[in-house]
């Protein structure tokens, strides 16, 4: 063969003449996009994604079919190139209607692959589903059991009869890791030599150290509490999350390298300048460890606390005493813990005080539930006026009767006071759980925002001071859920290692394709409903710290796993189309417009065909005629509304496939898979 | 000897020719000295079906409209030899003026000889080019001649027609094919159609010509099973020059052979893309290929192949005939030639046309056309078909000539000239292409399949009424997307009609997006009704016509129409005799 010698992208490349421009890309490493393209089939051309530019010509050439010529001048990624690439991904994108990844997965706030650690719960592999869970959560039996769970709120299962039980599938397979004998535990990268400190021990902290111990460097998490846990150790109760099994989870942390101190206060035991000195990058992940104000009069009397700081102290193993009645201020979480909390603590009379009702509030359904169940009172559509103290000490609140007015920003109905209506409870103690700010005392130098809590980036938790970066409930915003901590951490882990190797990466959010959604698709299926966690009963429980829930059996919880739809497609990371897209990057909404038809059918043997998701690039077609020799499938119909069917709509073909999969293999999306 | 003719193509057939000659034919009695014959299309479709009286070889009155109830005046007139007594039929100067404005090479026999008679054929100098071809010329003699004529391929692409010979001619194979692209699917054109109808050993011997330049020993015709009579035609021509030895073994004792056969395409619009027409040849879907390899190297059956389309293989024998300078001597430094249209739409005088390149638009549409029919403004022509693009007024000066046709966006393509006049929307037309290439694209390529269903898509919601601010901008986008990232000459060219009437309609977009109105009032959807309550007389016609009860009123009162119940069908303001039907 000839040689010759062409450019691609400023790169001199010997080629040899007569080859396409593809190939000599390919063979020097030099990607050029393409979906239709396959070696192993003659080529096609149908794309239009590997266009390229080359000097002198006046239209762009499609890299597949041109071939090279002596001192060719080839730009893959000029600016033409890369928009007509991009308007060729928009067309396809618009006429594709599939889950990249499925909603459980999408809401959840750290990406896991929930789908991928059911179906390994549904196998019996536990340790594979802690090893897919670990790679974004580094608690998952804690999580399992705390989380909020947002990636039930979508999960697809609900069109059939009521989401999976995902939260407590994650605990259930991570108890069970953890009673093993040697819990997972993945392989840490070499000693890269740099030193990162986290200062503070909770969800954010602790997912951050993890993965960068995990990526080498050297981590050192301080906390202020005796413990690890940070809000998981002191905010919330025993009955929930019991403090052995969070340990248990720390130790595991420990154990893949990071050093843990605890009762460390910053500007106290060590100022954070010091810290700073002595690390590469430091992470800032202290919390919001002080309770908001209830803002009316009275709330300085004795008697009147801080929702968390009454959970920290009675987790703290502190006998809090709090009287006979008790009234707890707040609808979240937070108050529910209280509420439960107070009731365990020996409290006769306990009151819940929110200003809206019981469809309004914050706190997840079931907390609300087990708490009437456990005897505390709902006072819904109030709010305190004042709090009326005799010697400086509580004796009752004066509650302001609310009714629901016009929905406010928010889209809830906000309260409004109905005028001169008014109502007293006696109570001993009035615990505080309308929200809780950060203390950010012993951080000189570190920029605050207007909440008061630390101003971070969020692409990438950087913030002003150089190598220091904030994550979790310190920072923007301030508090939210575990989860969303520990997302935080993760993201944090990834920028500083990135800023530790010098290496800078796109932080910007993918896109993913998601399926539009229609009740017709879940109309067969046969109805199974959701596993239902067992508890102890409220007489009981009421009573003491146990844990409420009594855990999943393993036939409940396999079966409960099987309900998984598999929303997510199997090809996510190995689909092209979403590589590219994602590239580009596109306006996948740009050209909307008519769609074909989205429906899965089994025309030829163990194959699955997606109509959603095929893009027409016709390689089965031709590996199944070209290569195997088999013919099975052609195109039919014109125009828009052409698709891929058994060559002409013969169904007798079925019985002649061999189920090679050959065309599973070279299927450039999740169209095709075998079953 | 007198003869009665009847034009007996496609359109005559349409208005009524056979049941012309059938009357007439019922009439002739033995003792009559006169013949009656059939010729094909003169391109006068406008004035089918047409009676030609010759006496021996001189044609001494044409009948234009005939009807069968004329058969006894004009039988009666030739036996007679009193040609006054159909006076009333003949064709008027006016008429006549549209062939005298014509320089027909391609269409030269066309209308003059019987179709299906190989002996007419011969007596006006057919087969003669063979003839002086294969006795007196190399091939490369052939292309020579060709190349001098400045010959350009009448399909629409205009590529020099020597150089694609000369191609076939010196690529390497033992099979060669020639091929004829007779799969004219544009929307308007019927050129080809009456070509084959009409003089198909016109085609048969520029094929053969070329088939000897190019050394191919295969001639295969595709063409649309929707032509039925030239398909017949063309059958009854090729046996006859077999019977000839025409076609075959040792044509006229040269030691040349070539046979003919004649392809049924199943009339998909893509199979008149070269590479399409190959796959569907071979028996696969009819999806285009990609270029290179091009045919003349790697065609059908992978051998060398030159494919032209029906107009370029009839001027070929002219040319050998009167000598490539003589054909280039017409028209302009870059079009040579004469160049066949089919004139369409709004026009007065709809038909065929042959005009030397370099006439103007004008020329053909108001000069040989006659102007806009029932006494209309001009609008636009669409040059091309959907591949094409639409020229407006200011350009009709405009020279027929592959540059300048150009420039202007649209094309000189096949010949298709559909004419619109002042009620013409622009945007429903751009969609009615769309239309017709959306559903017409083979599927193949993401740009054509996906592309022009958006394209066809924001159109539609234009002429709805649901156009969105920004839908101009995104529509212009795509098509220069499509139009550059197209696999294929139709989504390479698709674009066109939508790109030319942004470019000279615009206003006509921004009414239909801005004020949600159709300008040229033909968008249903954005038409509003109303009864003109001074010109109402009450006559009640239209109320007794609406299908939906939407008008009202008492007899000699003014009417109403309830806007929510009209469907815009149209149907009151046609029957209302006083004008007080308006379109907002």
């Amino acid at each position: 063969m000839e040689k010759i010698t062409i450019t691609i992208n400023g790169k001199i490349i010997s080629a040899e003449k007569g080859e396409t421009i593809l190939n000599a890309a390919m063979r020097n490493g030099i990607e050029i996009p393409n979906m239709c393209y396959d070696k192993s089939v003659k080529v096609y051309g149908a794309c239009g994604l590997c266009v390229v530019e080359a000097e002198g010509m006046p239209k762009l050439l499609r890299a597949c079919s041109a071939t090279v010529s002596d001192g060719m001048v080839i730009n893959t990624d000029s600016p033409r190139a890369k928009e007509a690439r991009k308007i060729a991904l928009e067309l396809i994108m618009s006429d594709h209607d599939g889950d990249c990844k499925g909603p459980c997965s999408l809401h959840c706030p750290a990406g896991t692959d929930v789908q991928g650690y059911l179906k390994e719960i549904a196998l019996g592999n536990d340790r594979e589903a802690v090893r897919i869970i670990k790679e974004k959560i580094p608690l998952p039996a804690s999580i399992g059991r705390v989380c909020p769970h947002p990636c039930e709120r979508d999960c697809r299962r609900k069109h059939v009869e009521e989401p999976l039980s995902i939260a407590y599938l994650k605990a259930f397979a991570a108890d069970n890791d953890l009673a093993s004998d040697a819990p997972y535990m993945p392989t840490r990268k070499p000693d890269s030599g740099k030193k990162v400190s986290v200062i503070g021990g909770g969800p954010a902290g602790l997912s951050a150290a993890y993965y960068l111990s995990l990526s080498g460097h050297s981590v050192t998490v301080y906390d202020a509490m005796p413990e690890m846990g940070g809000m998981l150790r002191y905010g919330i109760p025993e009955y929930r999350l019991p403090a052995a099994i969070l340990a248990r989870e720390v130790d595991l942390i420990s154990a893949a390298g990071v050093e843990m101190k605890n009762n460390v206060k910053i500007g106290h035991d060590i100022t954070f300048d010091e810290i700073r000195e002595n690390s590469d990058a430091v992470l800032v992940a202290i919390g919001a460890w002080k309770s908001s104000g209830i803002g009316c009069a009275g709330e300085d009397l004795d008697g009147v606390i801080g929702g968390i700081d009454f959970l920290r102290r009675v987790n703290c193993g502190e006998k809090v005493d709090i009287g006979k009645n008790v009234a707890v201020v707040g609808g979240g979480n937070t108050a529910m813990d209280a509420c439960r909390t107070a009731i365990r603590c020996g409290a006769e009379k306990v009151y819940v005080i929110y200003r809206r009702t019981r469809a309004e509030a914050p706190a997840e359904d079931i907390e609300i539930t087990e708490a009437i169940e456990e005897g505390v009172e709902f006072k819904f559509l109030t709010n305190p006026d004042e709090i009326i103290g005799e010697n400086g000490k509580v004796v009752a609140v004066r509650l302001q009767i609310m009714e629901l007015g016009e929905p406010d920003a928010s889209g809830r109905r906000s309260p409004v006071p109905v005028e001169g209506k008014f109502e007293t409870l006696e109570i001993d103690t009035l615990i505080s759980a309308i929200g809780q700010k950060c203390d950010p005392r012993g951080f000189d130098g570190l920029p605050l925002g207007a909440r008061g809590t630390v101003t971070a980036d969020e692409k990438n938790c950087a913030t002003a001071l150089e190598g220091v970066f904030a994550a979790g409930d310190a920072t923007n915003r301030g508090a939210s859920i575990a989860i969303d901590a520990i997302a935080e951490g993760n993201l944090a882990a990834k920028a500083i290692n990135a800023y530790l190797i010098g290496m800078p990466i796109d932080f910007h959010k993918p896109y993913y394709s998601e399926k539009k959604i229609t009740p017709e698709m879940f109309a067969g299926r046969e109805k199974q409903p959701r596993a239902v966690m067992p508890v102890k009963d409220p007489q009981v429980r009421r009573g003491n710290f146990e844990q409420v829930i009594n855990g999943f059996s393993e036939e409940v919880a396999r079966n409960e796993a099987k309900r998984c739809l598999e929303c997510g497609c199997h090809d996510y990371k190995e689909c092209k189309l979403i590589r590219y897209a994602n590239i580009a990057p596109v306006d996948p909404h740009r050209f909307d417009g008519s769609e074909h038809d989205s429906y899965k059918e089994q025309k030829l043997g163990v194959i699955e065909r997606d109509q959603g998701k095929c893009m027409l690039c016709n390689l089965c077609v031709r590996v199944c005629s070209e290569e195997v020799g088999a013919g099975l499938l052609g195109l039919v119909g014109r125009g828009f509304a052409t698709v891929i069917k058994p060559e002409f709509s013969d169904s007798s073909k079925t019985e002649i496939c061999k189920s090679c999969g050959r065309c599973v293999e070279l299927c450039p999306t999740g169209a095709l898979r075998i079953i | 000897m007198m003869r009665i003719i009847i034009g007996e193509g496609s359109c005559g057939i349409a208005a009524g020719a056979l049941k012309v000659h059938n009357s007439i034919e019922k009439l002739i009695t033995d003792s009559d000295t006169f013949s009656l014959s059939s010729t094909g299309c003169i391109g006068m479709c406008y004035l089918e079906p047409i009676v030609d009286i010759y006496d021996g070889e001189t044609l001494v009155k044409r009948l234009v409209r005939v009807t069968p109830d004329k058969a006894e005046a004009i039988v009666s007139a030739v036996r007679d030899a009193d040609l006054t007594k159909v006076e009333d039929i003949t064709i008027s100067r006016d008429d006549e003026a549209f062939l005298l404005g014509q320089t027909r090479i391609a269409l030269r026999h066309c209308g003059l000889i019987d179709p299906t008679s190989i002996e007419d054929y011969k007596s006006t100098d057919g087969y003669r080019a063979l003839k002086k071809v294969l006795t007196s010329m190399t091939p490369e003699d052939v292309i020579e001649e060709i190349k001098l004529s400045g010959l350009a391929g009448r399909g629409g692409a205009g590529f020099p027609t020597w150089f694609k010979w000369n191609a076939a001619r010196n690529s390497k194979g033992e099979d060669k094919y020639l091929i004829c692209n007779a799969d004219e699917g544009d929307p308007g054109a019927f050129m080809d159609r009456a070509l084959i109808e009409s003089d198909p050993h016109s085609l048969i011997e520029g094929m053969l010509i070329g088939a000897y330049a190019i050394g191919a020993k295969e001639m295969i015709v595709y063409v649309r099973a929707e032509y039925p009579l030239a398909i017949k035609n063309l059958e009854i021509a090729i046996a006859a020059a077999e019977q000839d030895g025409l076609l075959g073994d040792n044509i006229l004792g040269s030691g040349f052979s070539c046979k003919m056969r004649i392809k049924a395409g199943a009339g998909a619009f893509v199979c008149g893309e070269e590479t399409a027409l190959i796959e569907s040849l071979e028996g696969k879907r009819g999806m285009p290929r990609l270029k290179p390899p091009f045919p003349a190297e790697c065609g059908y059956m992978d051998s060398p192949s030159n494919i032209n389309n029906v107009e370029t293989y009839a001027n070929v024998a002219w040319i050998i005939n009167n000598g490539g300078g003589a054909f280039a001597a017409m028209g302009t430094e870059n079009s040579k030639g004469t160049k066949v249209f089919a004139l369409t739409g709004k026009i007065k005088k709809g038909g065929l046309v042959e005009i030397p390149m370099g006439k103007t638009l004008r020329d053909v549409i108001f000069g040989i056309g006659g102007g806009i029919r029932n006494g209309k403004k001009f609008k636009a022509v669409q040059m091309g078909g959907p591949s094409g693009g639409c020229i407006p007024e200011e350009l009709l000066d405009t020279v027929i000539d592959y540059k300048a046709l150009a420039a202007t966006g649209a094309i000189m393509g096949s010949g298709g000239m559909v004419v619109m006049d002042e009620d013409t929307c622009m945007v429903g037309m751009a969609k009615f292409f769309l239309d017709f290439t959306a559903l017409e694209s083979c599927g193949k390529c993401v740009h054509c399949r996906i592309g022009t269903k958006r394209m066809q898509e924001i159109l539609s919601r234009i002429v709805e009424g649901n156009g969105k601010t920004g839908d101009i901008e995104l529509l212009s986008e795509l098509s220069l997307a499509v139009k550059d990232g197209a696999l294929c000459g139709l989504g390479q060219t698709a674009p066109n009609p939508v790109l030319t009437t942004i470019r000279y309609f615009r206003h006509e977009y921004e009414a239909h997006i801005n004020e949600k109105r159709c300008p040229a009032g033909e968008c249903a959807a954005l038409r509003r009704y109303s009864i003109d309550s001074e010109k109402c007389v009450g006559c009640t016609l239209c109320a007794r016509g609406c299908p939906t009860k939407a008008i009202s009123g008492t007899v000699k009162k003014p009417h109403s129409i309830d806007e929510t119940l009209c469907i815009k069908c149209d149907n009151c303001r046609k029957v209302c005799r006083f004008g007080a039907v308006s379109v907002i």
